[in-house]
């Protein structure tokens, strides 16, 4: 009895002893699970298309070198005051490192097609797991309808 | 014993087939064209190509969605060049290509919600104008116009920069710092204010010309 406590205790003691990780907790399969993929714009009417991409209204993390290191909390686009379109994208850094990525914005107008010139690449600096605001505004009123965000690692 | 064999045999053809359709994920021709919008195989610590794009366009955006530039009830004049923007950093550039590119980019996505005054073509104009009404060239199609257009805002501005150097290692570290603002031209106020800053670090300033 008394060889069988003595490691139990130990373990109890370890388990005392163990250190409480920060958040946030990014739980990347579950995140890679969530992803759906959409049908891109066929050529012809009617067809379906052989292009598989991120839904409308979304971010596109296209750089595999920081898909399980960043994770898109939230997006919320809105009117400003001269009816030009707002678009806010939360990013997580769930690593324990320094992360910059950058980021772009494609406005649609109600046909799916580019309304204006994509935005420049813009930069965010993301302290260990921390989180930044990404934001971007169109040039167009009226005529946008939809967005696209893409990301990748700054080079 | 014939038709096991020719079904190996289209089985591995279907599978070789769609080896040849998968994406060749291999980088292109090489090509002396770089994207300017992204840092290129020359890197420093001053402003480069991909940050003029980058503050432009960051800041043509945000003037489109201000209700007093973008939104009023007569599209104001706006004059946009380097008159009075003005280059205090230690980074060599022509301080031009940072406000032709905001002038052009704003009056293509302004669509007659601003007005744009070629201020710097006024002698030009002048000129013009002068030989119209001495008779030494005709009238044009154009109807004449009692004067030059006056602006309501003009662009101002001030690029500065903050230097280090570790004289161990060589790293040198430039903090570059651009404001952008319009100002109203009979009031002196300031009704748009946009600010672009960044910081680099480098082991040895390249040379910018």
């Amino acid at each position: 009895m008394r060889r069988l406590l003595a490691p139990v205790l130990g373990l109890l003691l370890l388990g005392g002893c163990a250190s409480m990780e920060p958040a946030p907790h990014c739980d990347m399969s579950r995140i890679s699970g969530q992803r759906d993929l959409v049908p891109g714009p066929a050529m012809v009417p009617g067809e379906s298309s052989p292009l598989k991409e991120m839904p409308m209204n979304s971010v596109n993390i296209t750089d595999p070198a920081i898909m399980n290191k960043l994770y898109v909390r939230s997006i919320a686009a809105r009117r400003t005051a001269t009816g030009t379109v707002e678009v806010v994208a939360q990013v997580v850094n769930c690593t324990d490192f320094q992360q910059t990525a950058e980021a772009r914005t494609q406005f649609y107008d109600s046909t799916g097609v580019a309304s204006e010139p994509v935005s420049a690449w813009q930069r965010l600096h993301l302290s260990p797991r921390t989180s930044s605001a990404y934001r971007e505004l169109s040039m167009g009123d009226k005529t946008v309808d939809g967005y696209m965000i893409e990301m990748r690692e700054t080079k | 014993m014939r038709r096991p064999y020719a079904l190996s045999v289209a089985i591995a053809a279907a599978l070789a087939l769609a080896a040849c359709q998968r994406v060749d994920n291999t980088a292109g021709a090489p090509t002396v064209y770089i994207d300017p919008g992204t840092s290129g195989p020359v890197k420093g610590v001053g402003i480069e190509s991909q940050d003029v794009i980058a503050m432009t366009d960051q800041m043509l955006r945000d003037m489109l969605s201000q209700p007093r530039l973008a939104n009023a009830a007569m599209p104001p004049n706006v004059i946009i060049d380097s008159e009075y923007f003005h280059n205090e950093s230690s980074s060599r550039l022509n301080k031009n290509s940072i406000t032709d590119r905001l002038r052009v980019g704003l009056n293509r996505a302004a669509a007659g919600r601003m007005q744009f005054v070629g201020r710097h073509y006024a002698d030009m104009v002048a000129k013009e104008r002068d030989l119209k009404r001495q008779g030494t060239v005709d009238k044009a199609t154009l109807p004449a116009a009692g004067a030059q257009k006056g602006g309501d805002y003009r662009l101002g501005g001030r690029i500065t920069s903050l230097d280090s150097r570790d004289p161990k290692t060589g790293m040198m570290q430039r903090y570059n710092q651009i404001i952008f603002e319009m100002v109203d031209l009979e009031t002196s106020e300031i009704v748009w204010s946009g600010i672009y800053e960044f910081a680099k670090a480098a082991q040895d300033d390249i040379i910018y010309r």
